[in-house]
């Protein structure tokens, strides 16, 4: 079998939200820090000099000292309101683990550069510090995001965060973005699907037919990207669908996997979640095998040849979402995974 | 810029912040080197590579506890000043800081310890040149502070410290926060704590050259001194009068055991209101003037002529001698005068020739000058005639061979400085009993034709002599006016740039070191006055004459109400961001929006509380959040948003 270009997803970093609260996270959108504390205490112990002495040159450093006070923040608060944020190129992002990402920081102001920003949210993997967005300038910032859970994944805020430029207060902005991701399901390592692919290889070893590799072997409904060429035109119009002839040489270097949505009463999401988690790790190691994989849901099969990237399976896997009522699949010759129902012994379900 | 040079510059900028301690006389110059020579010695370690423990953090431990009682010592016994130990203290404390930095990390501390130095430094200070000093120092404290900011940013994110670039954003934060400093600098109130005396300094040159005494047993020599001693501006109509200025001094009107001194009579509180104090009683044409001085040993040197002072701070004494005057402050001091060309006392006053020993060749000399006049003015007029007419003055400067009485000036020598003329005149006039004194003070002065001031230095002093001809104290001068000071040739450039420099120090003074509560209240009332009367004048031209309107003044007054008024309108009606205003109109519906929170979390919290409001905004925000975050803003839509807005509103 000839490996297929899958990239295998990386290994997982600590997340922004595990352990002690980070320092620099707190509700409400300004912190006094602590040398802004001492600066404030200091500027107040001045003044009160100043008016008691009536000597100008005090005067004049309480004046300045206000004077940087204001400035700060002025700079910090005008700065990061006129910060955007948009996510770029996620192509893959799996559940669970970091996926490789582009933020577009852009500072609108014509007046103020902004510093020291550290961007944090719930999807991304890791606090991002951007040194300097220079005024009506772009910074461009790879990123991991991490994403806990497999679907379509809405990032619409993202946390700024600034100490520039003097340290004395700690602004925050929450940013607006509109930035979807699908998140493909939680890949799990091979040995949990190991014994599948024993009992699959088994299978196949058994069900090679003898004849010429172009002999047809079996029927199966039409799968996007099958080509025309290999429709049983006589077959189909007696279904009244589109049906593919496989030939038995196909037939050998292909997986049917059928993944049942239906999820019984009294069965949690997670236990919904971890059936579609090995169904994506199954059809994930049978990809760098380099098989074809059809995919039957209901109402749809989605099919990755040898050549082809398997993308498409894990965006529906990805996107299905559990069925309350119970669905009929055809599980012959096929790989079936279903929420409590066994596996293979889901065929005839 | 790396660690190594960032640590050079802190070290840097606190022995920097210690400098004008060397000028101002805060503490003793041995504590300053001492503390620039040990961290002179900390900043080449670590320039070497060696790290800040020049002394063992564990002896420096010590020393500290050590220096608890010490600085009790400091204030009662050694600098019996709580100022001066204090100073020491943060001295040893920033000795300290850098040190215990390898033990961990104090950058902070370390910063609010240098600009406890440096408010130490500036508190004393007066000079304009002040100013140089705070920009300079601000400029690397800001730099410091950005850095710190940095660090803690970059500690925060547990990342490696990256150096961000932060001289040009410190320079361009300095300029902003000094006009900002600027603008609140004459707004802040002035209100003094009328308990505290405030800070004073022995400023530098704050010693007089007018001694409490005049003794011509002793060697003098006055070498040639530029400290600015007072500035005195009268307009034109006053100088005819009043200039050259005369400052007086102390008068000296005793002569005991070879010495000439000031009578001591008491010091006396002199009742005023509203800092306007009388001292004396007007007679022929009167002028204003305003003086501007640094009381020496908080003596208030008034010009001759003076009846009135006004816009004093704090109190005024006379005495201990009669007629000098004193505020017992040592701080630049602005006030105003009235002059008289005649001024009587405004008590009657009994008036006694001075006890001096007369020589008959005293006498006989002195009754040879005069003649046959009889009237105390012309016998004092003919004696200064006599005096300036037979006698050369020697400069101050020039010592003379020896010491010499008054009686071998007259009779002998017939030379001396200014001070022998006053005396010799005032023995002359007391051997014909007729009652004089000498006063010190200062005369003269170089007129600042950029600002129209007369300002007066040291160099600047003199002596004369002031006869009683029955009703009051009349001046007499007898050294002869060409070598009086003042008179001296002068290098042109040299002036020029001197009449430059006074004149920025000048401004210095007088609207940042003087401007005080009087001030404000004075430009407030300018202000309203001002405004008044310009509305006087136009509504009276107006009534007169319609034409008026089309005049350069009504039309500049018009300008400006106009543009006042545009300005207003346009602040009123400014656009508001979009996300104010909707933010406004979820105000109001109980739901608060600010930085932390996106337009779409705050429509999710109203559709909880109020699901039909929430369901009205819901499209506004959809377009304003597609007018926030497409790639081209929509002056459409953002106007349709604005519009639906107002609906909603209304």
């Amino acid at each position: 079998m000839t490996s297929r270009a899958v990239s295998s997803p990386p290994a997982a970093l600590p997340t922004s939200g595990s352990g002690p609260q980070p320092p620099w996270e707190f509700k409400g959108v300004v912190r006094l820090t602590r040398i802004g504390t001492t600066y404030i205490i200091s500027t107040v112990v001045l003044a009160v000099s100043a008016i008691n002495t009536g000597n100008n040159a005090l005067y004049i450093a309480v004046s300045f000292m206000l004077g940087c006070l204001l400035l700060s923040g002025i700079a910090s608060k005008s700065g990061l309101s006129h910060l955007d944020v948009e996510i770029t190129g996620i192509d893959e992002a799996w559940a669970g683990k970091p996926a490789p990402g582009i933020l577009h920081v852009r500072n609108r102001s014509r007046v103020w550069n902004v510093r020291d920003v550290i961007l944090t949210g719930d999807a991304l993997a890791a606090p991002v510090l951007v040194p300097i967005v220079p005024r009506r300038g772009e910074k461009v910032v790879y990123s991991d995001f991490l994403f806990p859970r497999r679907g379509r994944a809405h990032v619409n805020r993202i946390d700024s965060y600034t100490r520039y430029p003097f340290g004395f207060f700690l602004k925050k902005r929450r940013l607006r973005i509109d930035s979807e991701v699908i998140v493909f399901p939680h890949i799990r390592s091979s040995e949990s699907v190991e014994e599948r692919f024993r009992a699959e290889k088994g299978e196949q070893t058994s069900v090679v037919r003898r004849g010429l590799g172009t002999d047809t072997h079996s029927f199966r409904d039409y799968t996007a990207g099958d080509s025309m060429r290999h429709v049983a035109w006589k077959k189909s119009a007696n279904a009244g669908r589109w049906i593919i002839k496989q030939t038995a040489a196909d037939a050998a270097r292909s997986i049917n996997v059928v993944v049942n949505p239906y999820r019984p009463p009294g069965t949690s999401d997670e236990r919904f979640e971890e059936m579609i988690s090995e169904a994506a790790t199954f059809i994930f190691h049978a990809a760098t095998r380099g098989v074809d994989i059809t995919l039957s849901l209901p109402r749809v099969n989605v099919r990755a040849r040898e050549s082809e990237s398997p993308e498409a399976l894990f965006r529906a896997l990805a996107l299905l979402e559990p069925l309350h009522e119970p669905v009929t699949l055809d599980g012959r010759n096929a790989v079936v995974f279903a929420v409590g129902g066994g596996h293979h012994d889901a065929k005839s379900a | 810029m790396t660690r190594k040079a960032r640590e050079i510059e802190t070290l840097l900028l606190t022995m920097y912040a210690a400098l004008p301690l060397y000028l101002t006389h805060v503490i003793r110059p041995l504590p300053v080197i001492l503390f620039h020579v040990v961290m002179a010695g900390i900043a080449l370690r670590v320039a070497l590579g060696r790290g800040t423990e020049l002394i063992s953090p564990r002896l420096m431990r010590w020393l500290a506890v050590i220096y608890v009682p010490f600085y009790v010592i400091d204030v009662a016994i050694i600098s019996r000043s709580a100022i001066a130990a204090s100073t020491h203290l943060v001295l040893f404390i920033a000795i300290y800081q850098p040190i215990e930095s390898m033990q961990r990390t104090n950058q902070a501390q370390r910063l609010l310890t240098s600009t406890l130095i440096f408010i130490a430094s500036l508190a004393t200070s007066t000079h304009v040149t002040a100013m140089l000093f705070v920009l300079t120092f601000a400029f690397l404290m800001l730099r410091q502070l950005m850095y710190l900011s940095h660090l803690d940013t970059v500690r925060a994110v547990s990342r490696e410290y990256n150096a961000s670039p932060s001289g040009r954003s410190a320079a361009y934060y300095l300029l902003g926060a000094a006009l900002i400093g600027a603008v609140l600098f004459p707004l802040l109130p002035r209100i003094k704590n009328p308990f505290v005396q405030g800070l004073t300094s022995s400023l530098p040159g704050a010693s007089s050259t007018l001694g409490d005494s005049i003794d011509f047993r002793e060697q003098r020599v006055a070498l040639p001194d530029s400290t600015l001693v007072a500035r005195v501006w009268m307009d034109m109509e006053a100088r005819p009068f009043f200039a050259p200025v005369r400052l007086r001094g102390p008068i000296y009107d005793r002569y005991e055991e070879g010495e000439w001194k000031q009578a001591a009579k008491g010091l006396r509180e002199r009742g005023g209101r509203d800092g306007t104090f009388v001292i004396a009683r007007p007679r022929g044409v009167e002028r204003e003037a305003v003086v501007q001085l640094i009381p020496q040993r908080g003596m208030l040197l008034l010009p001759v002529g003076t009846f009135l002072v006004s816009g004093l701070e704090g109190k005024l004494y006379e005495g201990p001698a009669p007629e000098t005057w004193y505020t017992y402050n040592e701080a630049l001091t602005h006030f105003t005068v009235r002059m008289a060309y005649e001024q009587e006392p405004l008590r009657l006053t009994r008036v006694t020739p001075v006890s001096y020993p007369i020589r008959p060749e005293i006498a006989t000399l002195a009754q040879s000058i005069v003649g046959d006049e009889a009237r105390p003015a012309q016998r004092a007029a003919l004696i200064e005639r006599y005096l300036v007419s037979n006698f050369r003055y020697v400069p101050n400067s020039v010592p003379v061979r020896k010491p010499m009485t008054i009686e071998e000036f007259l009779l002998r020598e017939r030379g001396g400085h200014c001070e022998y003329f006053a005396a010799g005149m005032a023995v002359l006039l007391t051997a014909l009993d007729v009652p004089a004194r000498v006063v010190g003070g200062y005369y003269g002065g170089r007129l600042n034709p950029i600002t129209g001031y007369y300002t007066l230095r040291r160099s600047d002093a003199h002596a004369w002599t002031e006869v009683w001809d029955g009703t009051r104290w009349a001046t007499f001068d007898s050294t002869p006016p060409s070598l009086r000071p003042g008179t001296q040739a002068v290098n042109l450039l040299r002036e020029y740039l001197a009449t430059l420099t006074d004149s920025v120090t000048f401004i210095w003074d007088r609207y940042v070191l003087t401007f005080g509560l009087a001030d404000q209240v004075a430009l407030l009332s300018d202000l309203i006055t001002w405004t008044k009367e310009s509305i006087a004048t136009l509504r009276e031209r107006l009534a007169s004459d319609s034409r008026a309107v089309a005049s350069l003044p009504f039309l500049t007054i018009a300008a400006v109400l106009i543009a006042l008024g545009l300005v207003a309108i346009l602040v009123a009606r400014r656009r508001r961001p979009l996300f104010e205003a909707l933010a406004e109109v979820l105000a109001q519906h109980g739901v608060e929006v600010n930085d932390a929170m996106t337009m779409d979390e705050a429509l999710e919290r109203l559709r909880r509380e109020k699901p039909a409001v929430a369901d009205t905004l819901m499209p506004l925000i959809a377009m304003y959040e597609e007018e926030r975050f497409s790639a081209h803003s929509d002056a459409r839509r953002a106007a349709d948003i604005r519009r639906r807005l107002a609906e909603l509103q209304t």
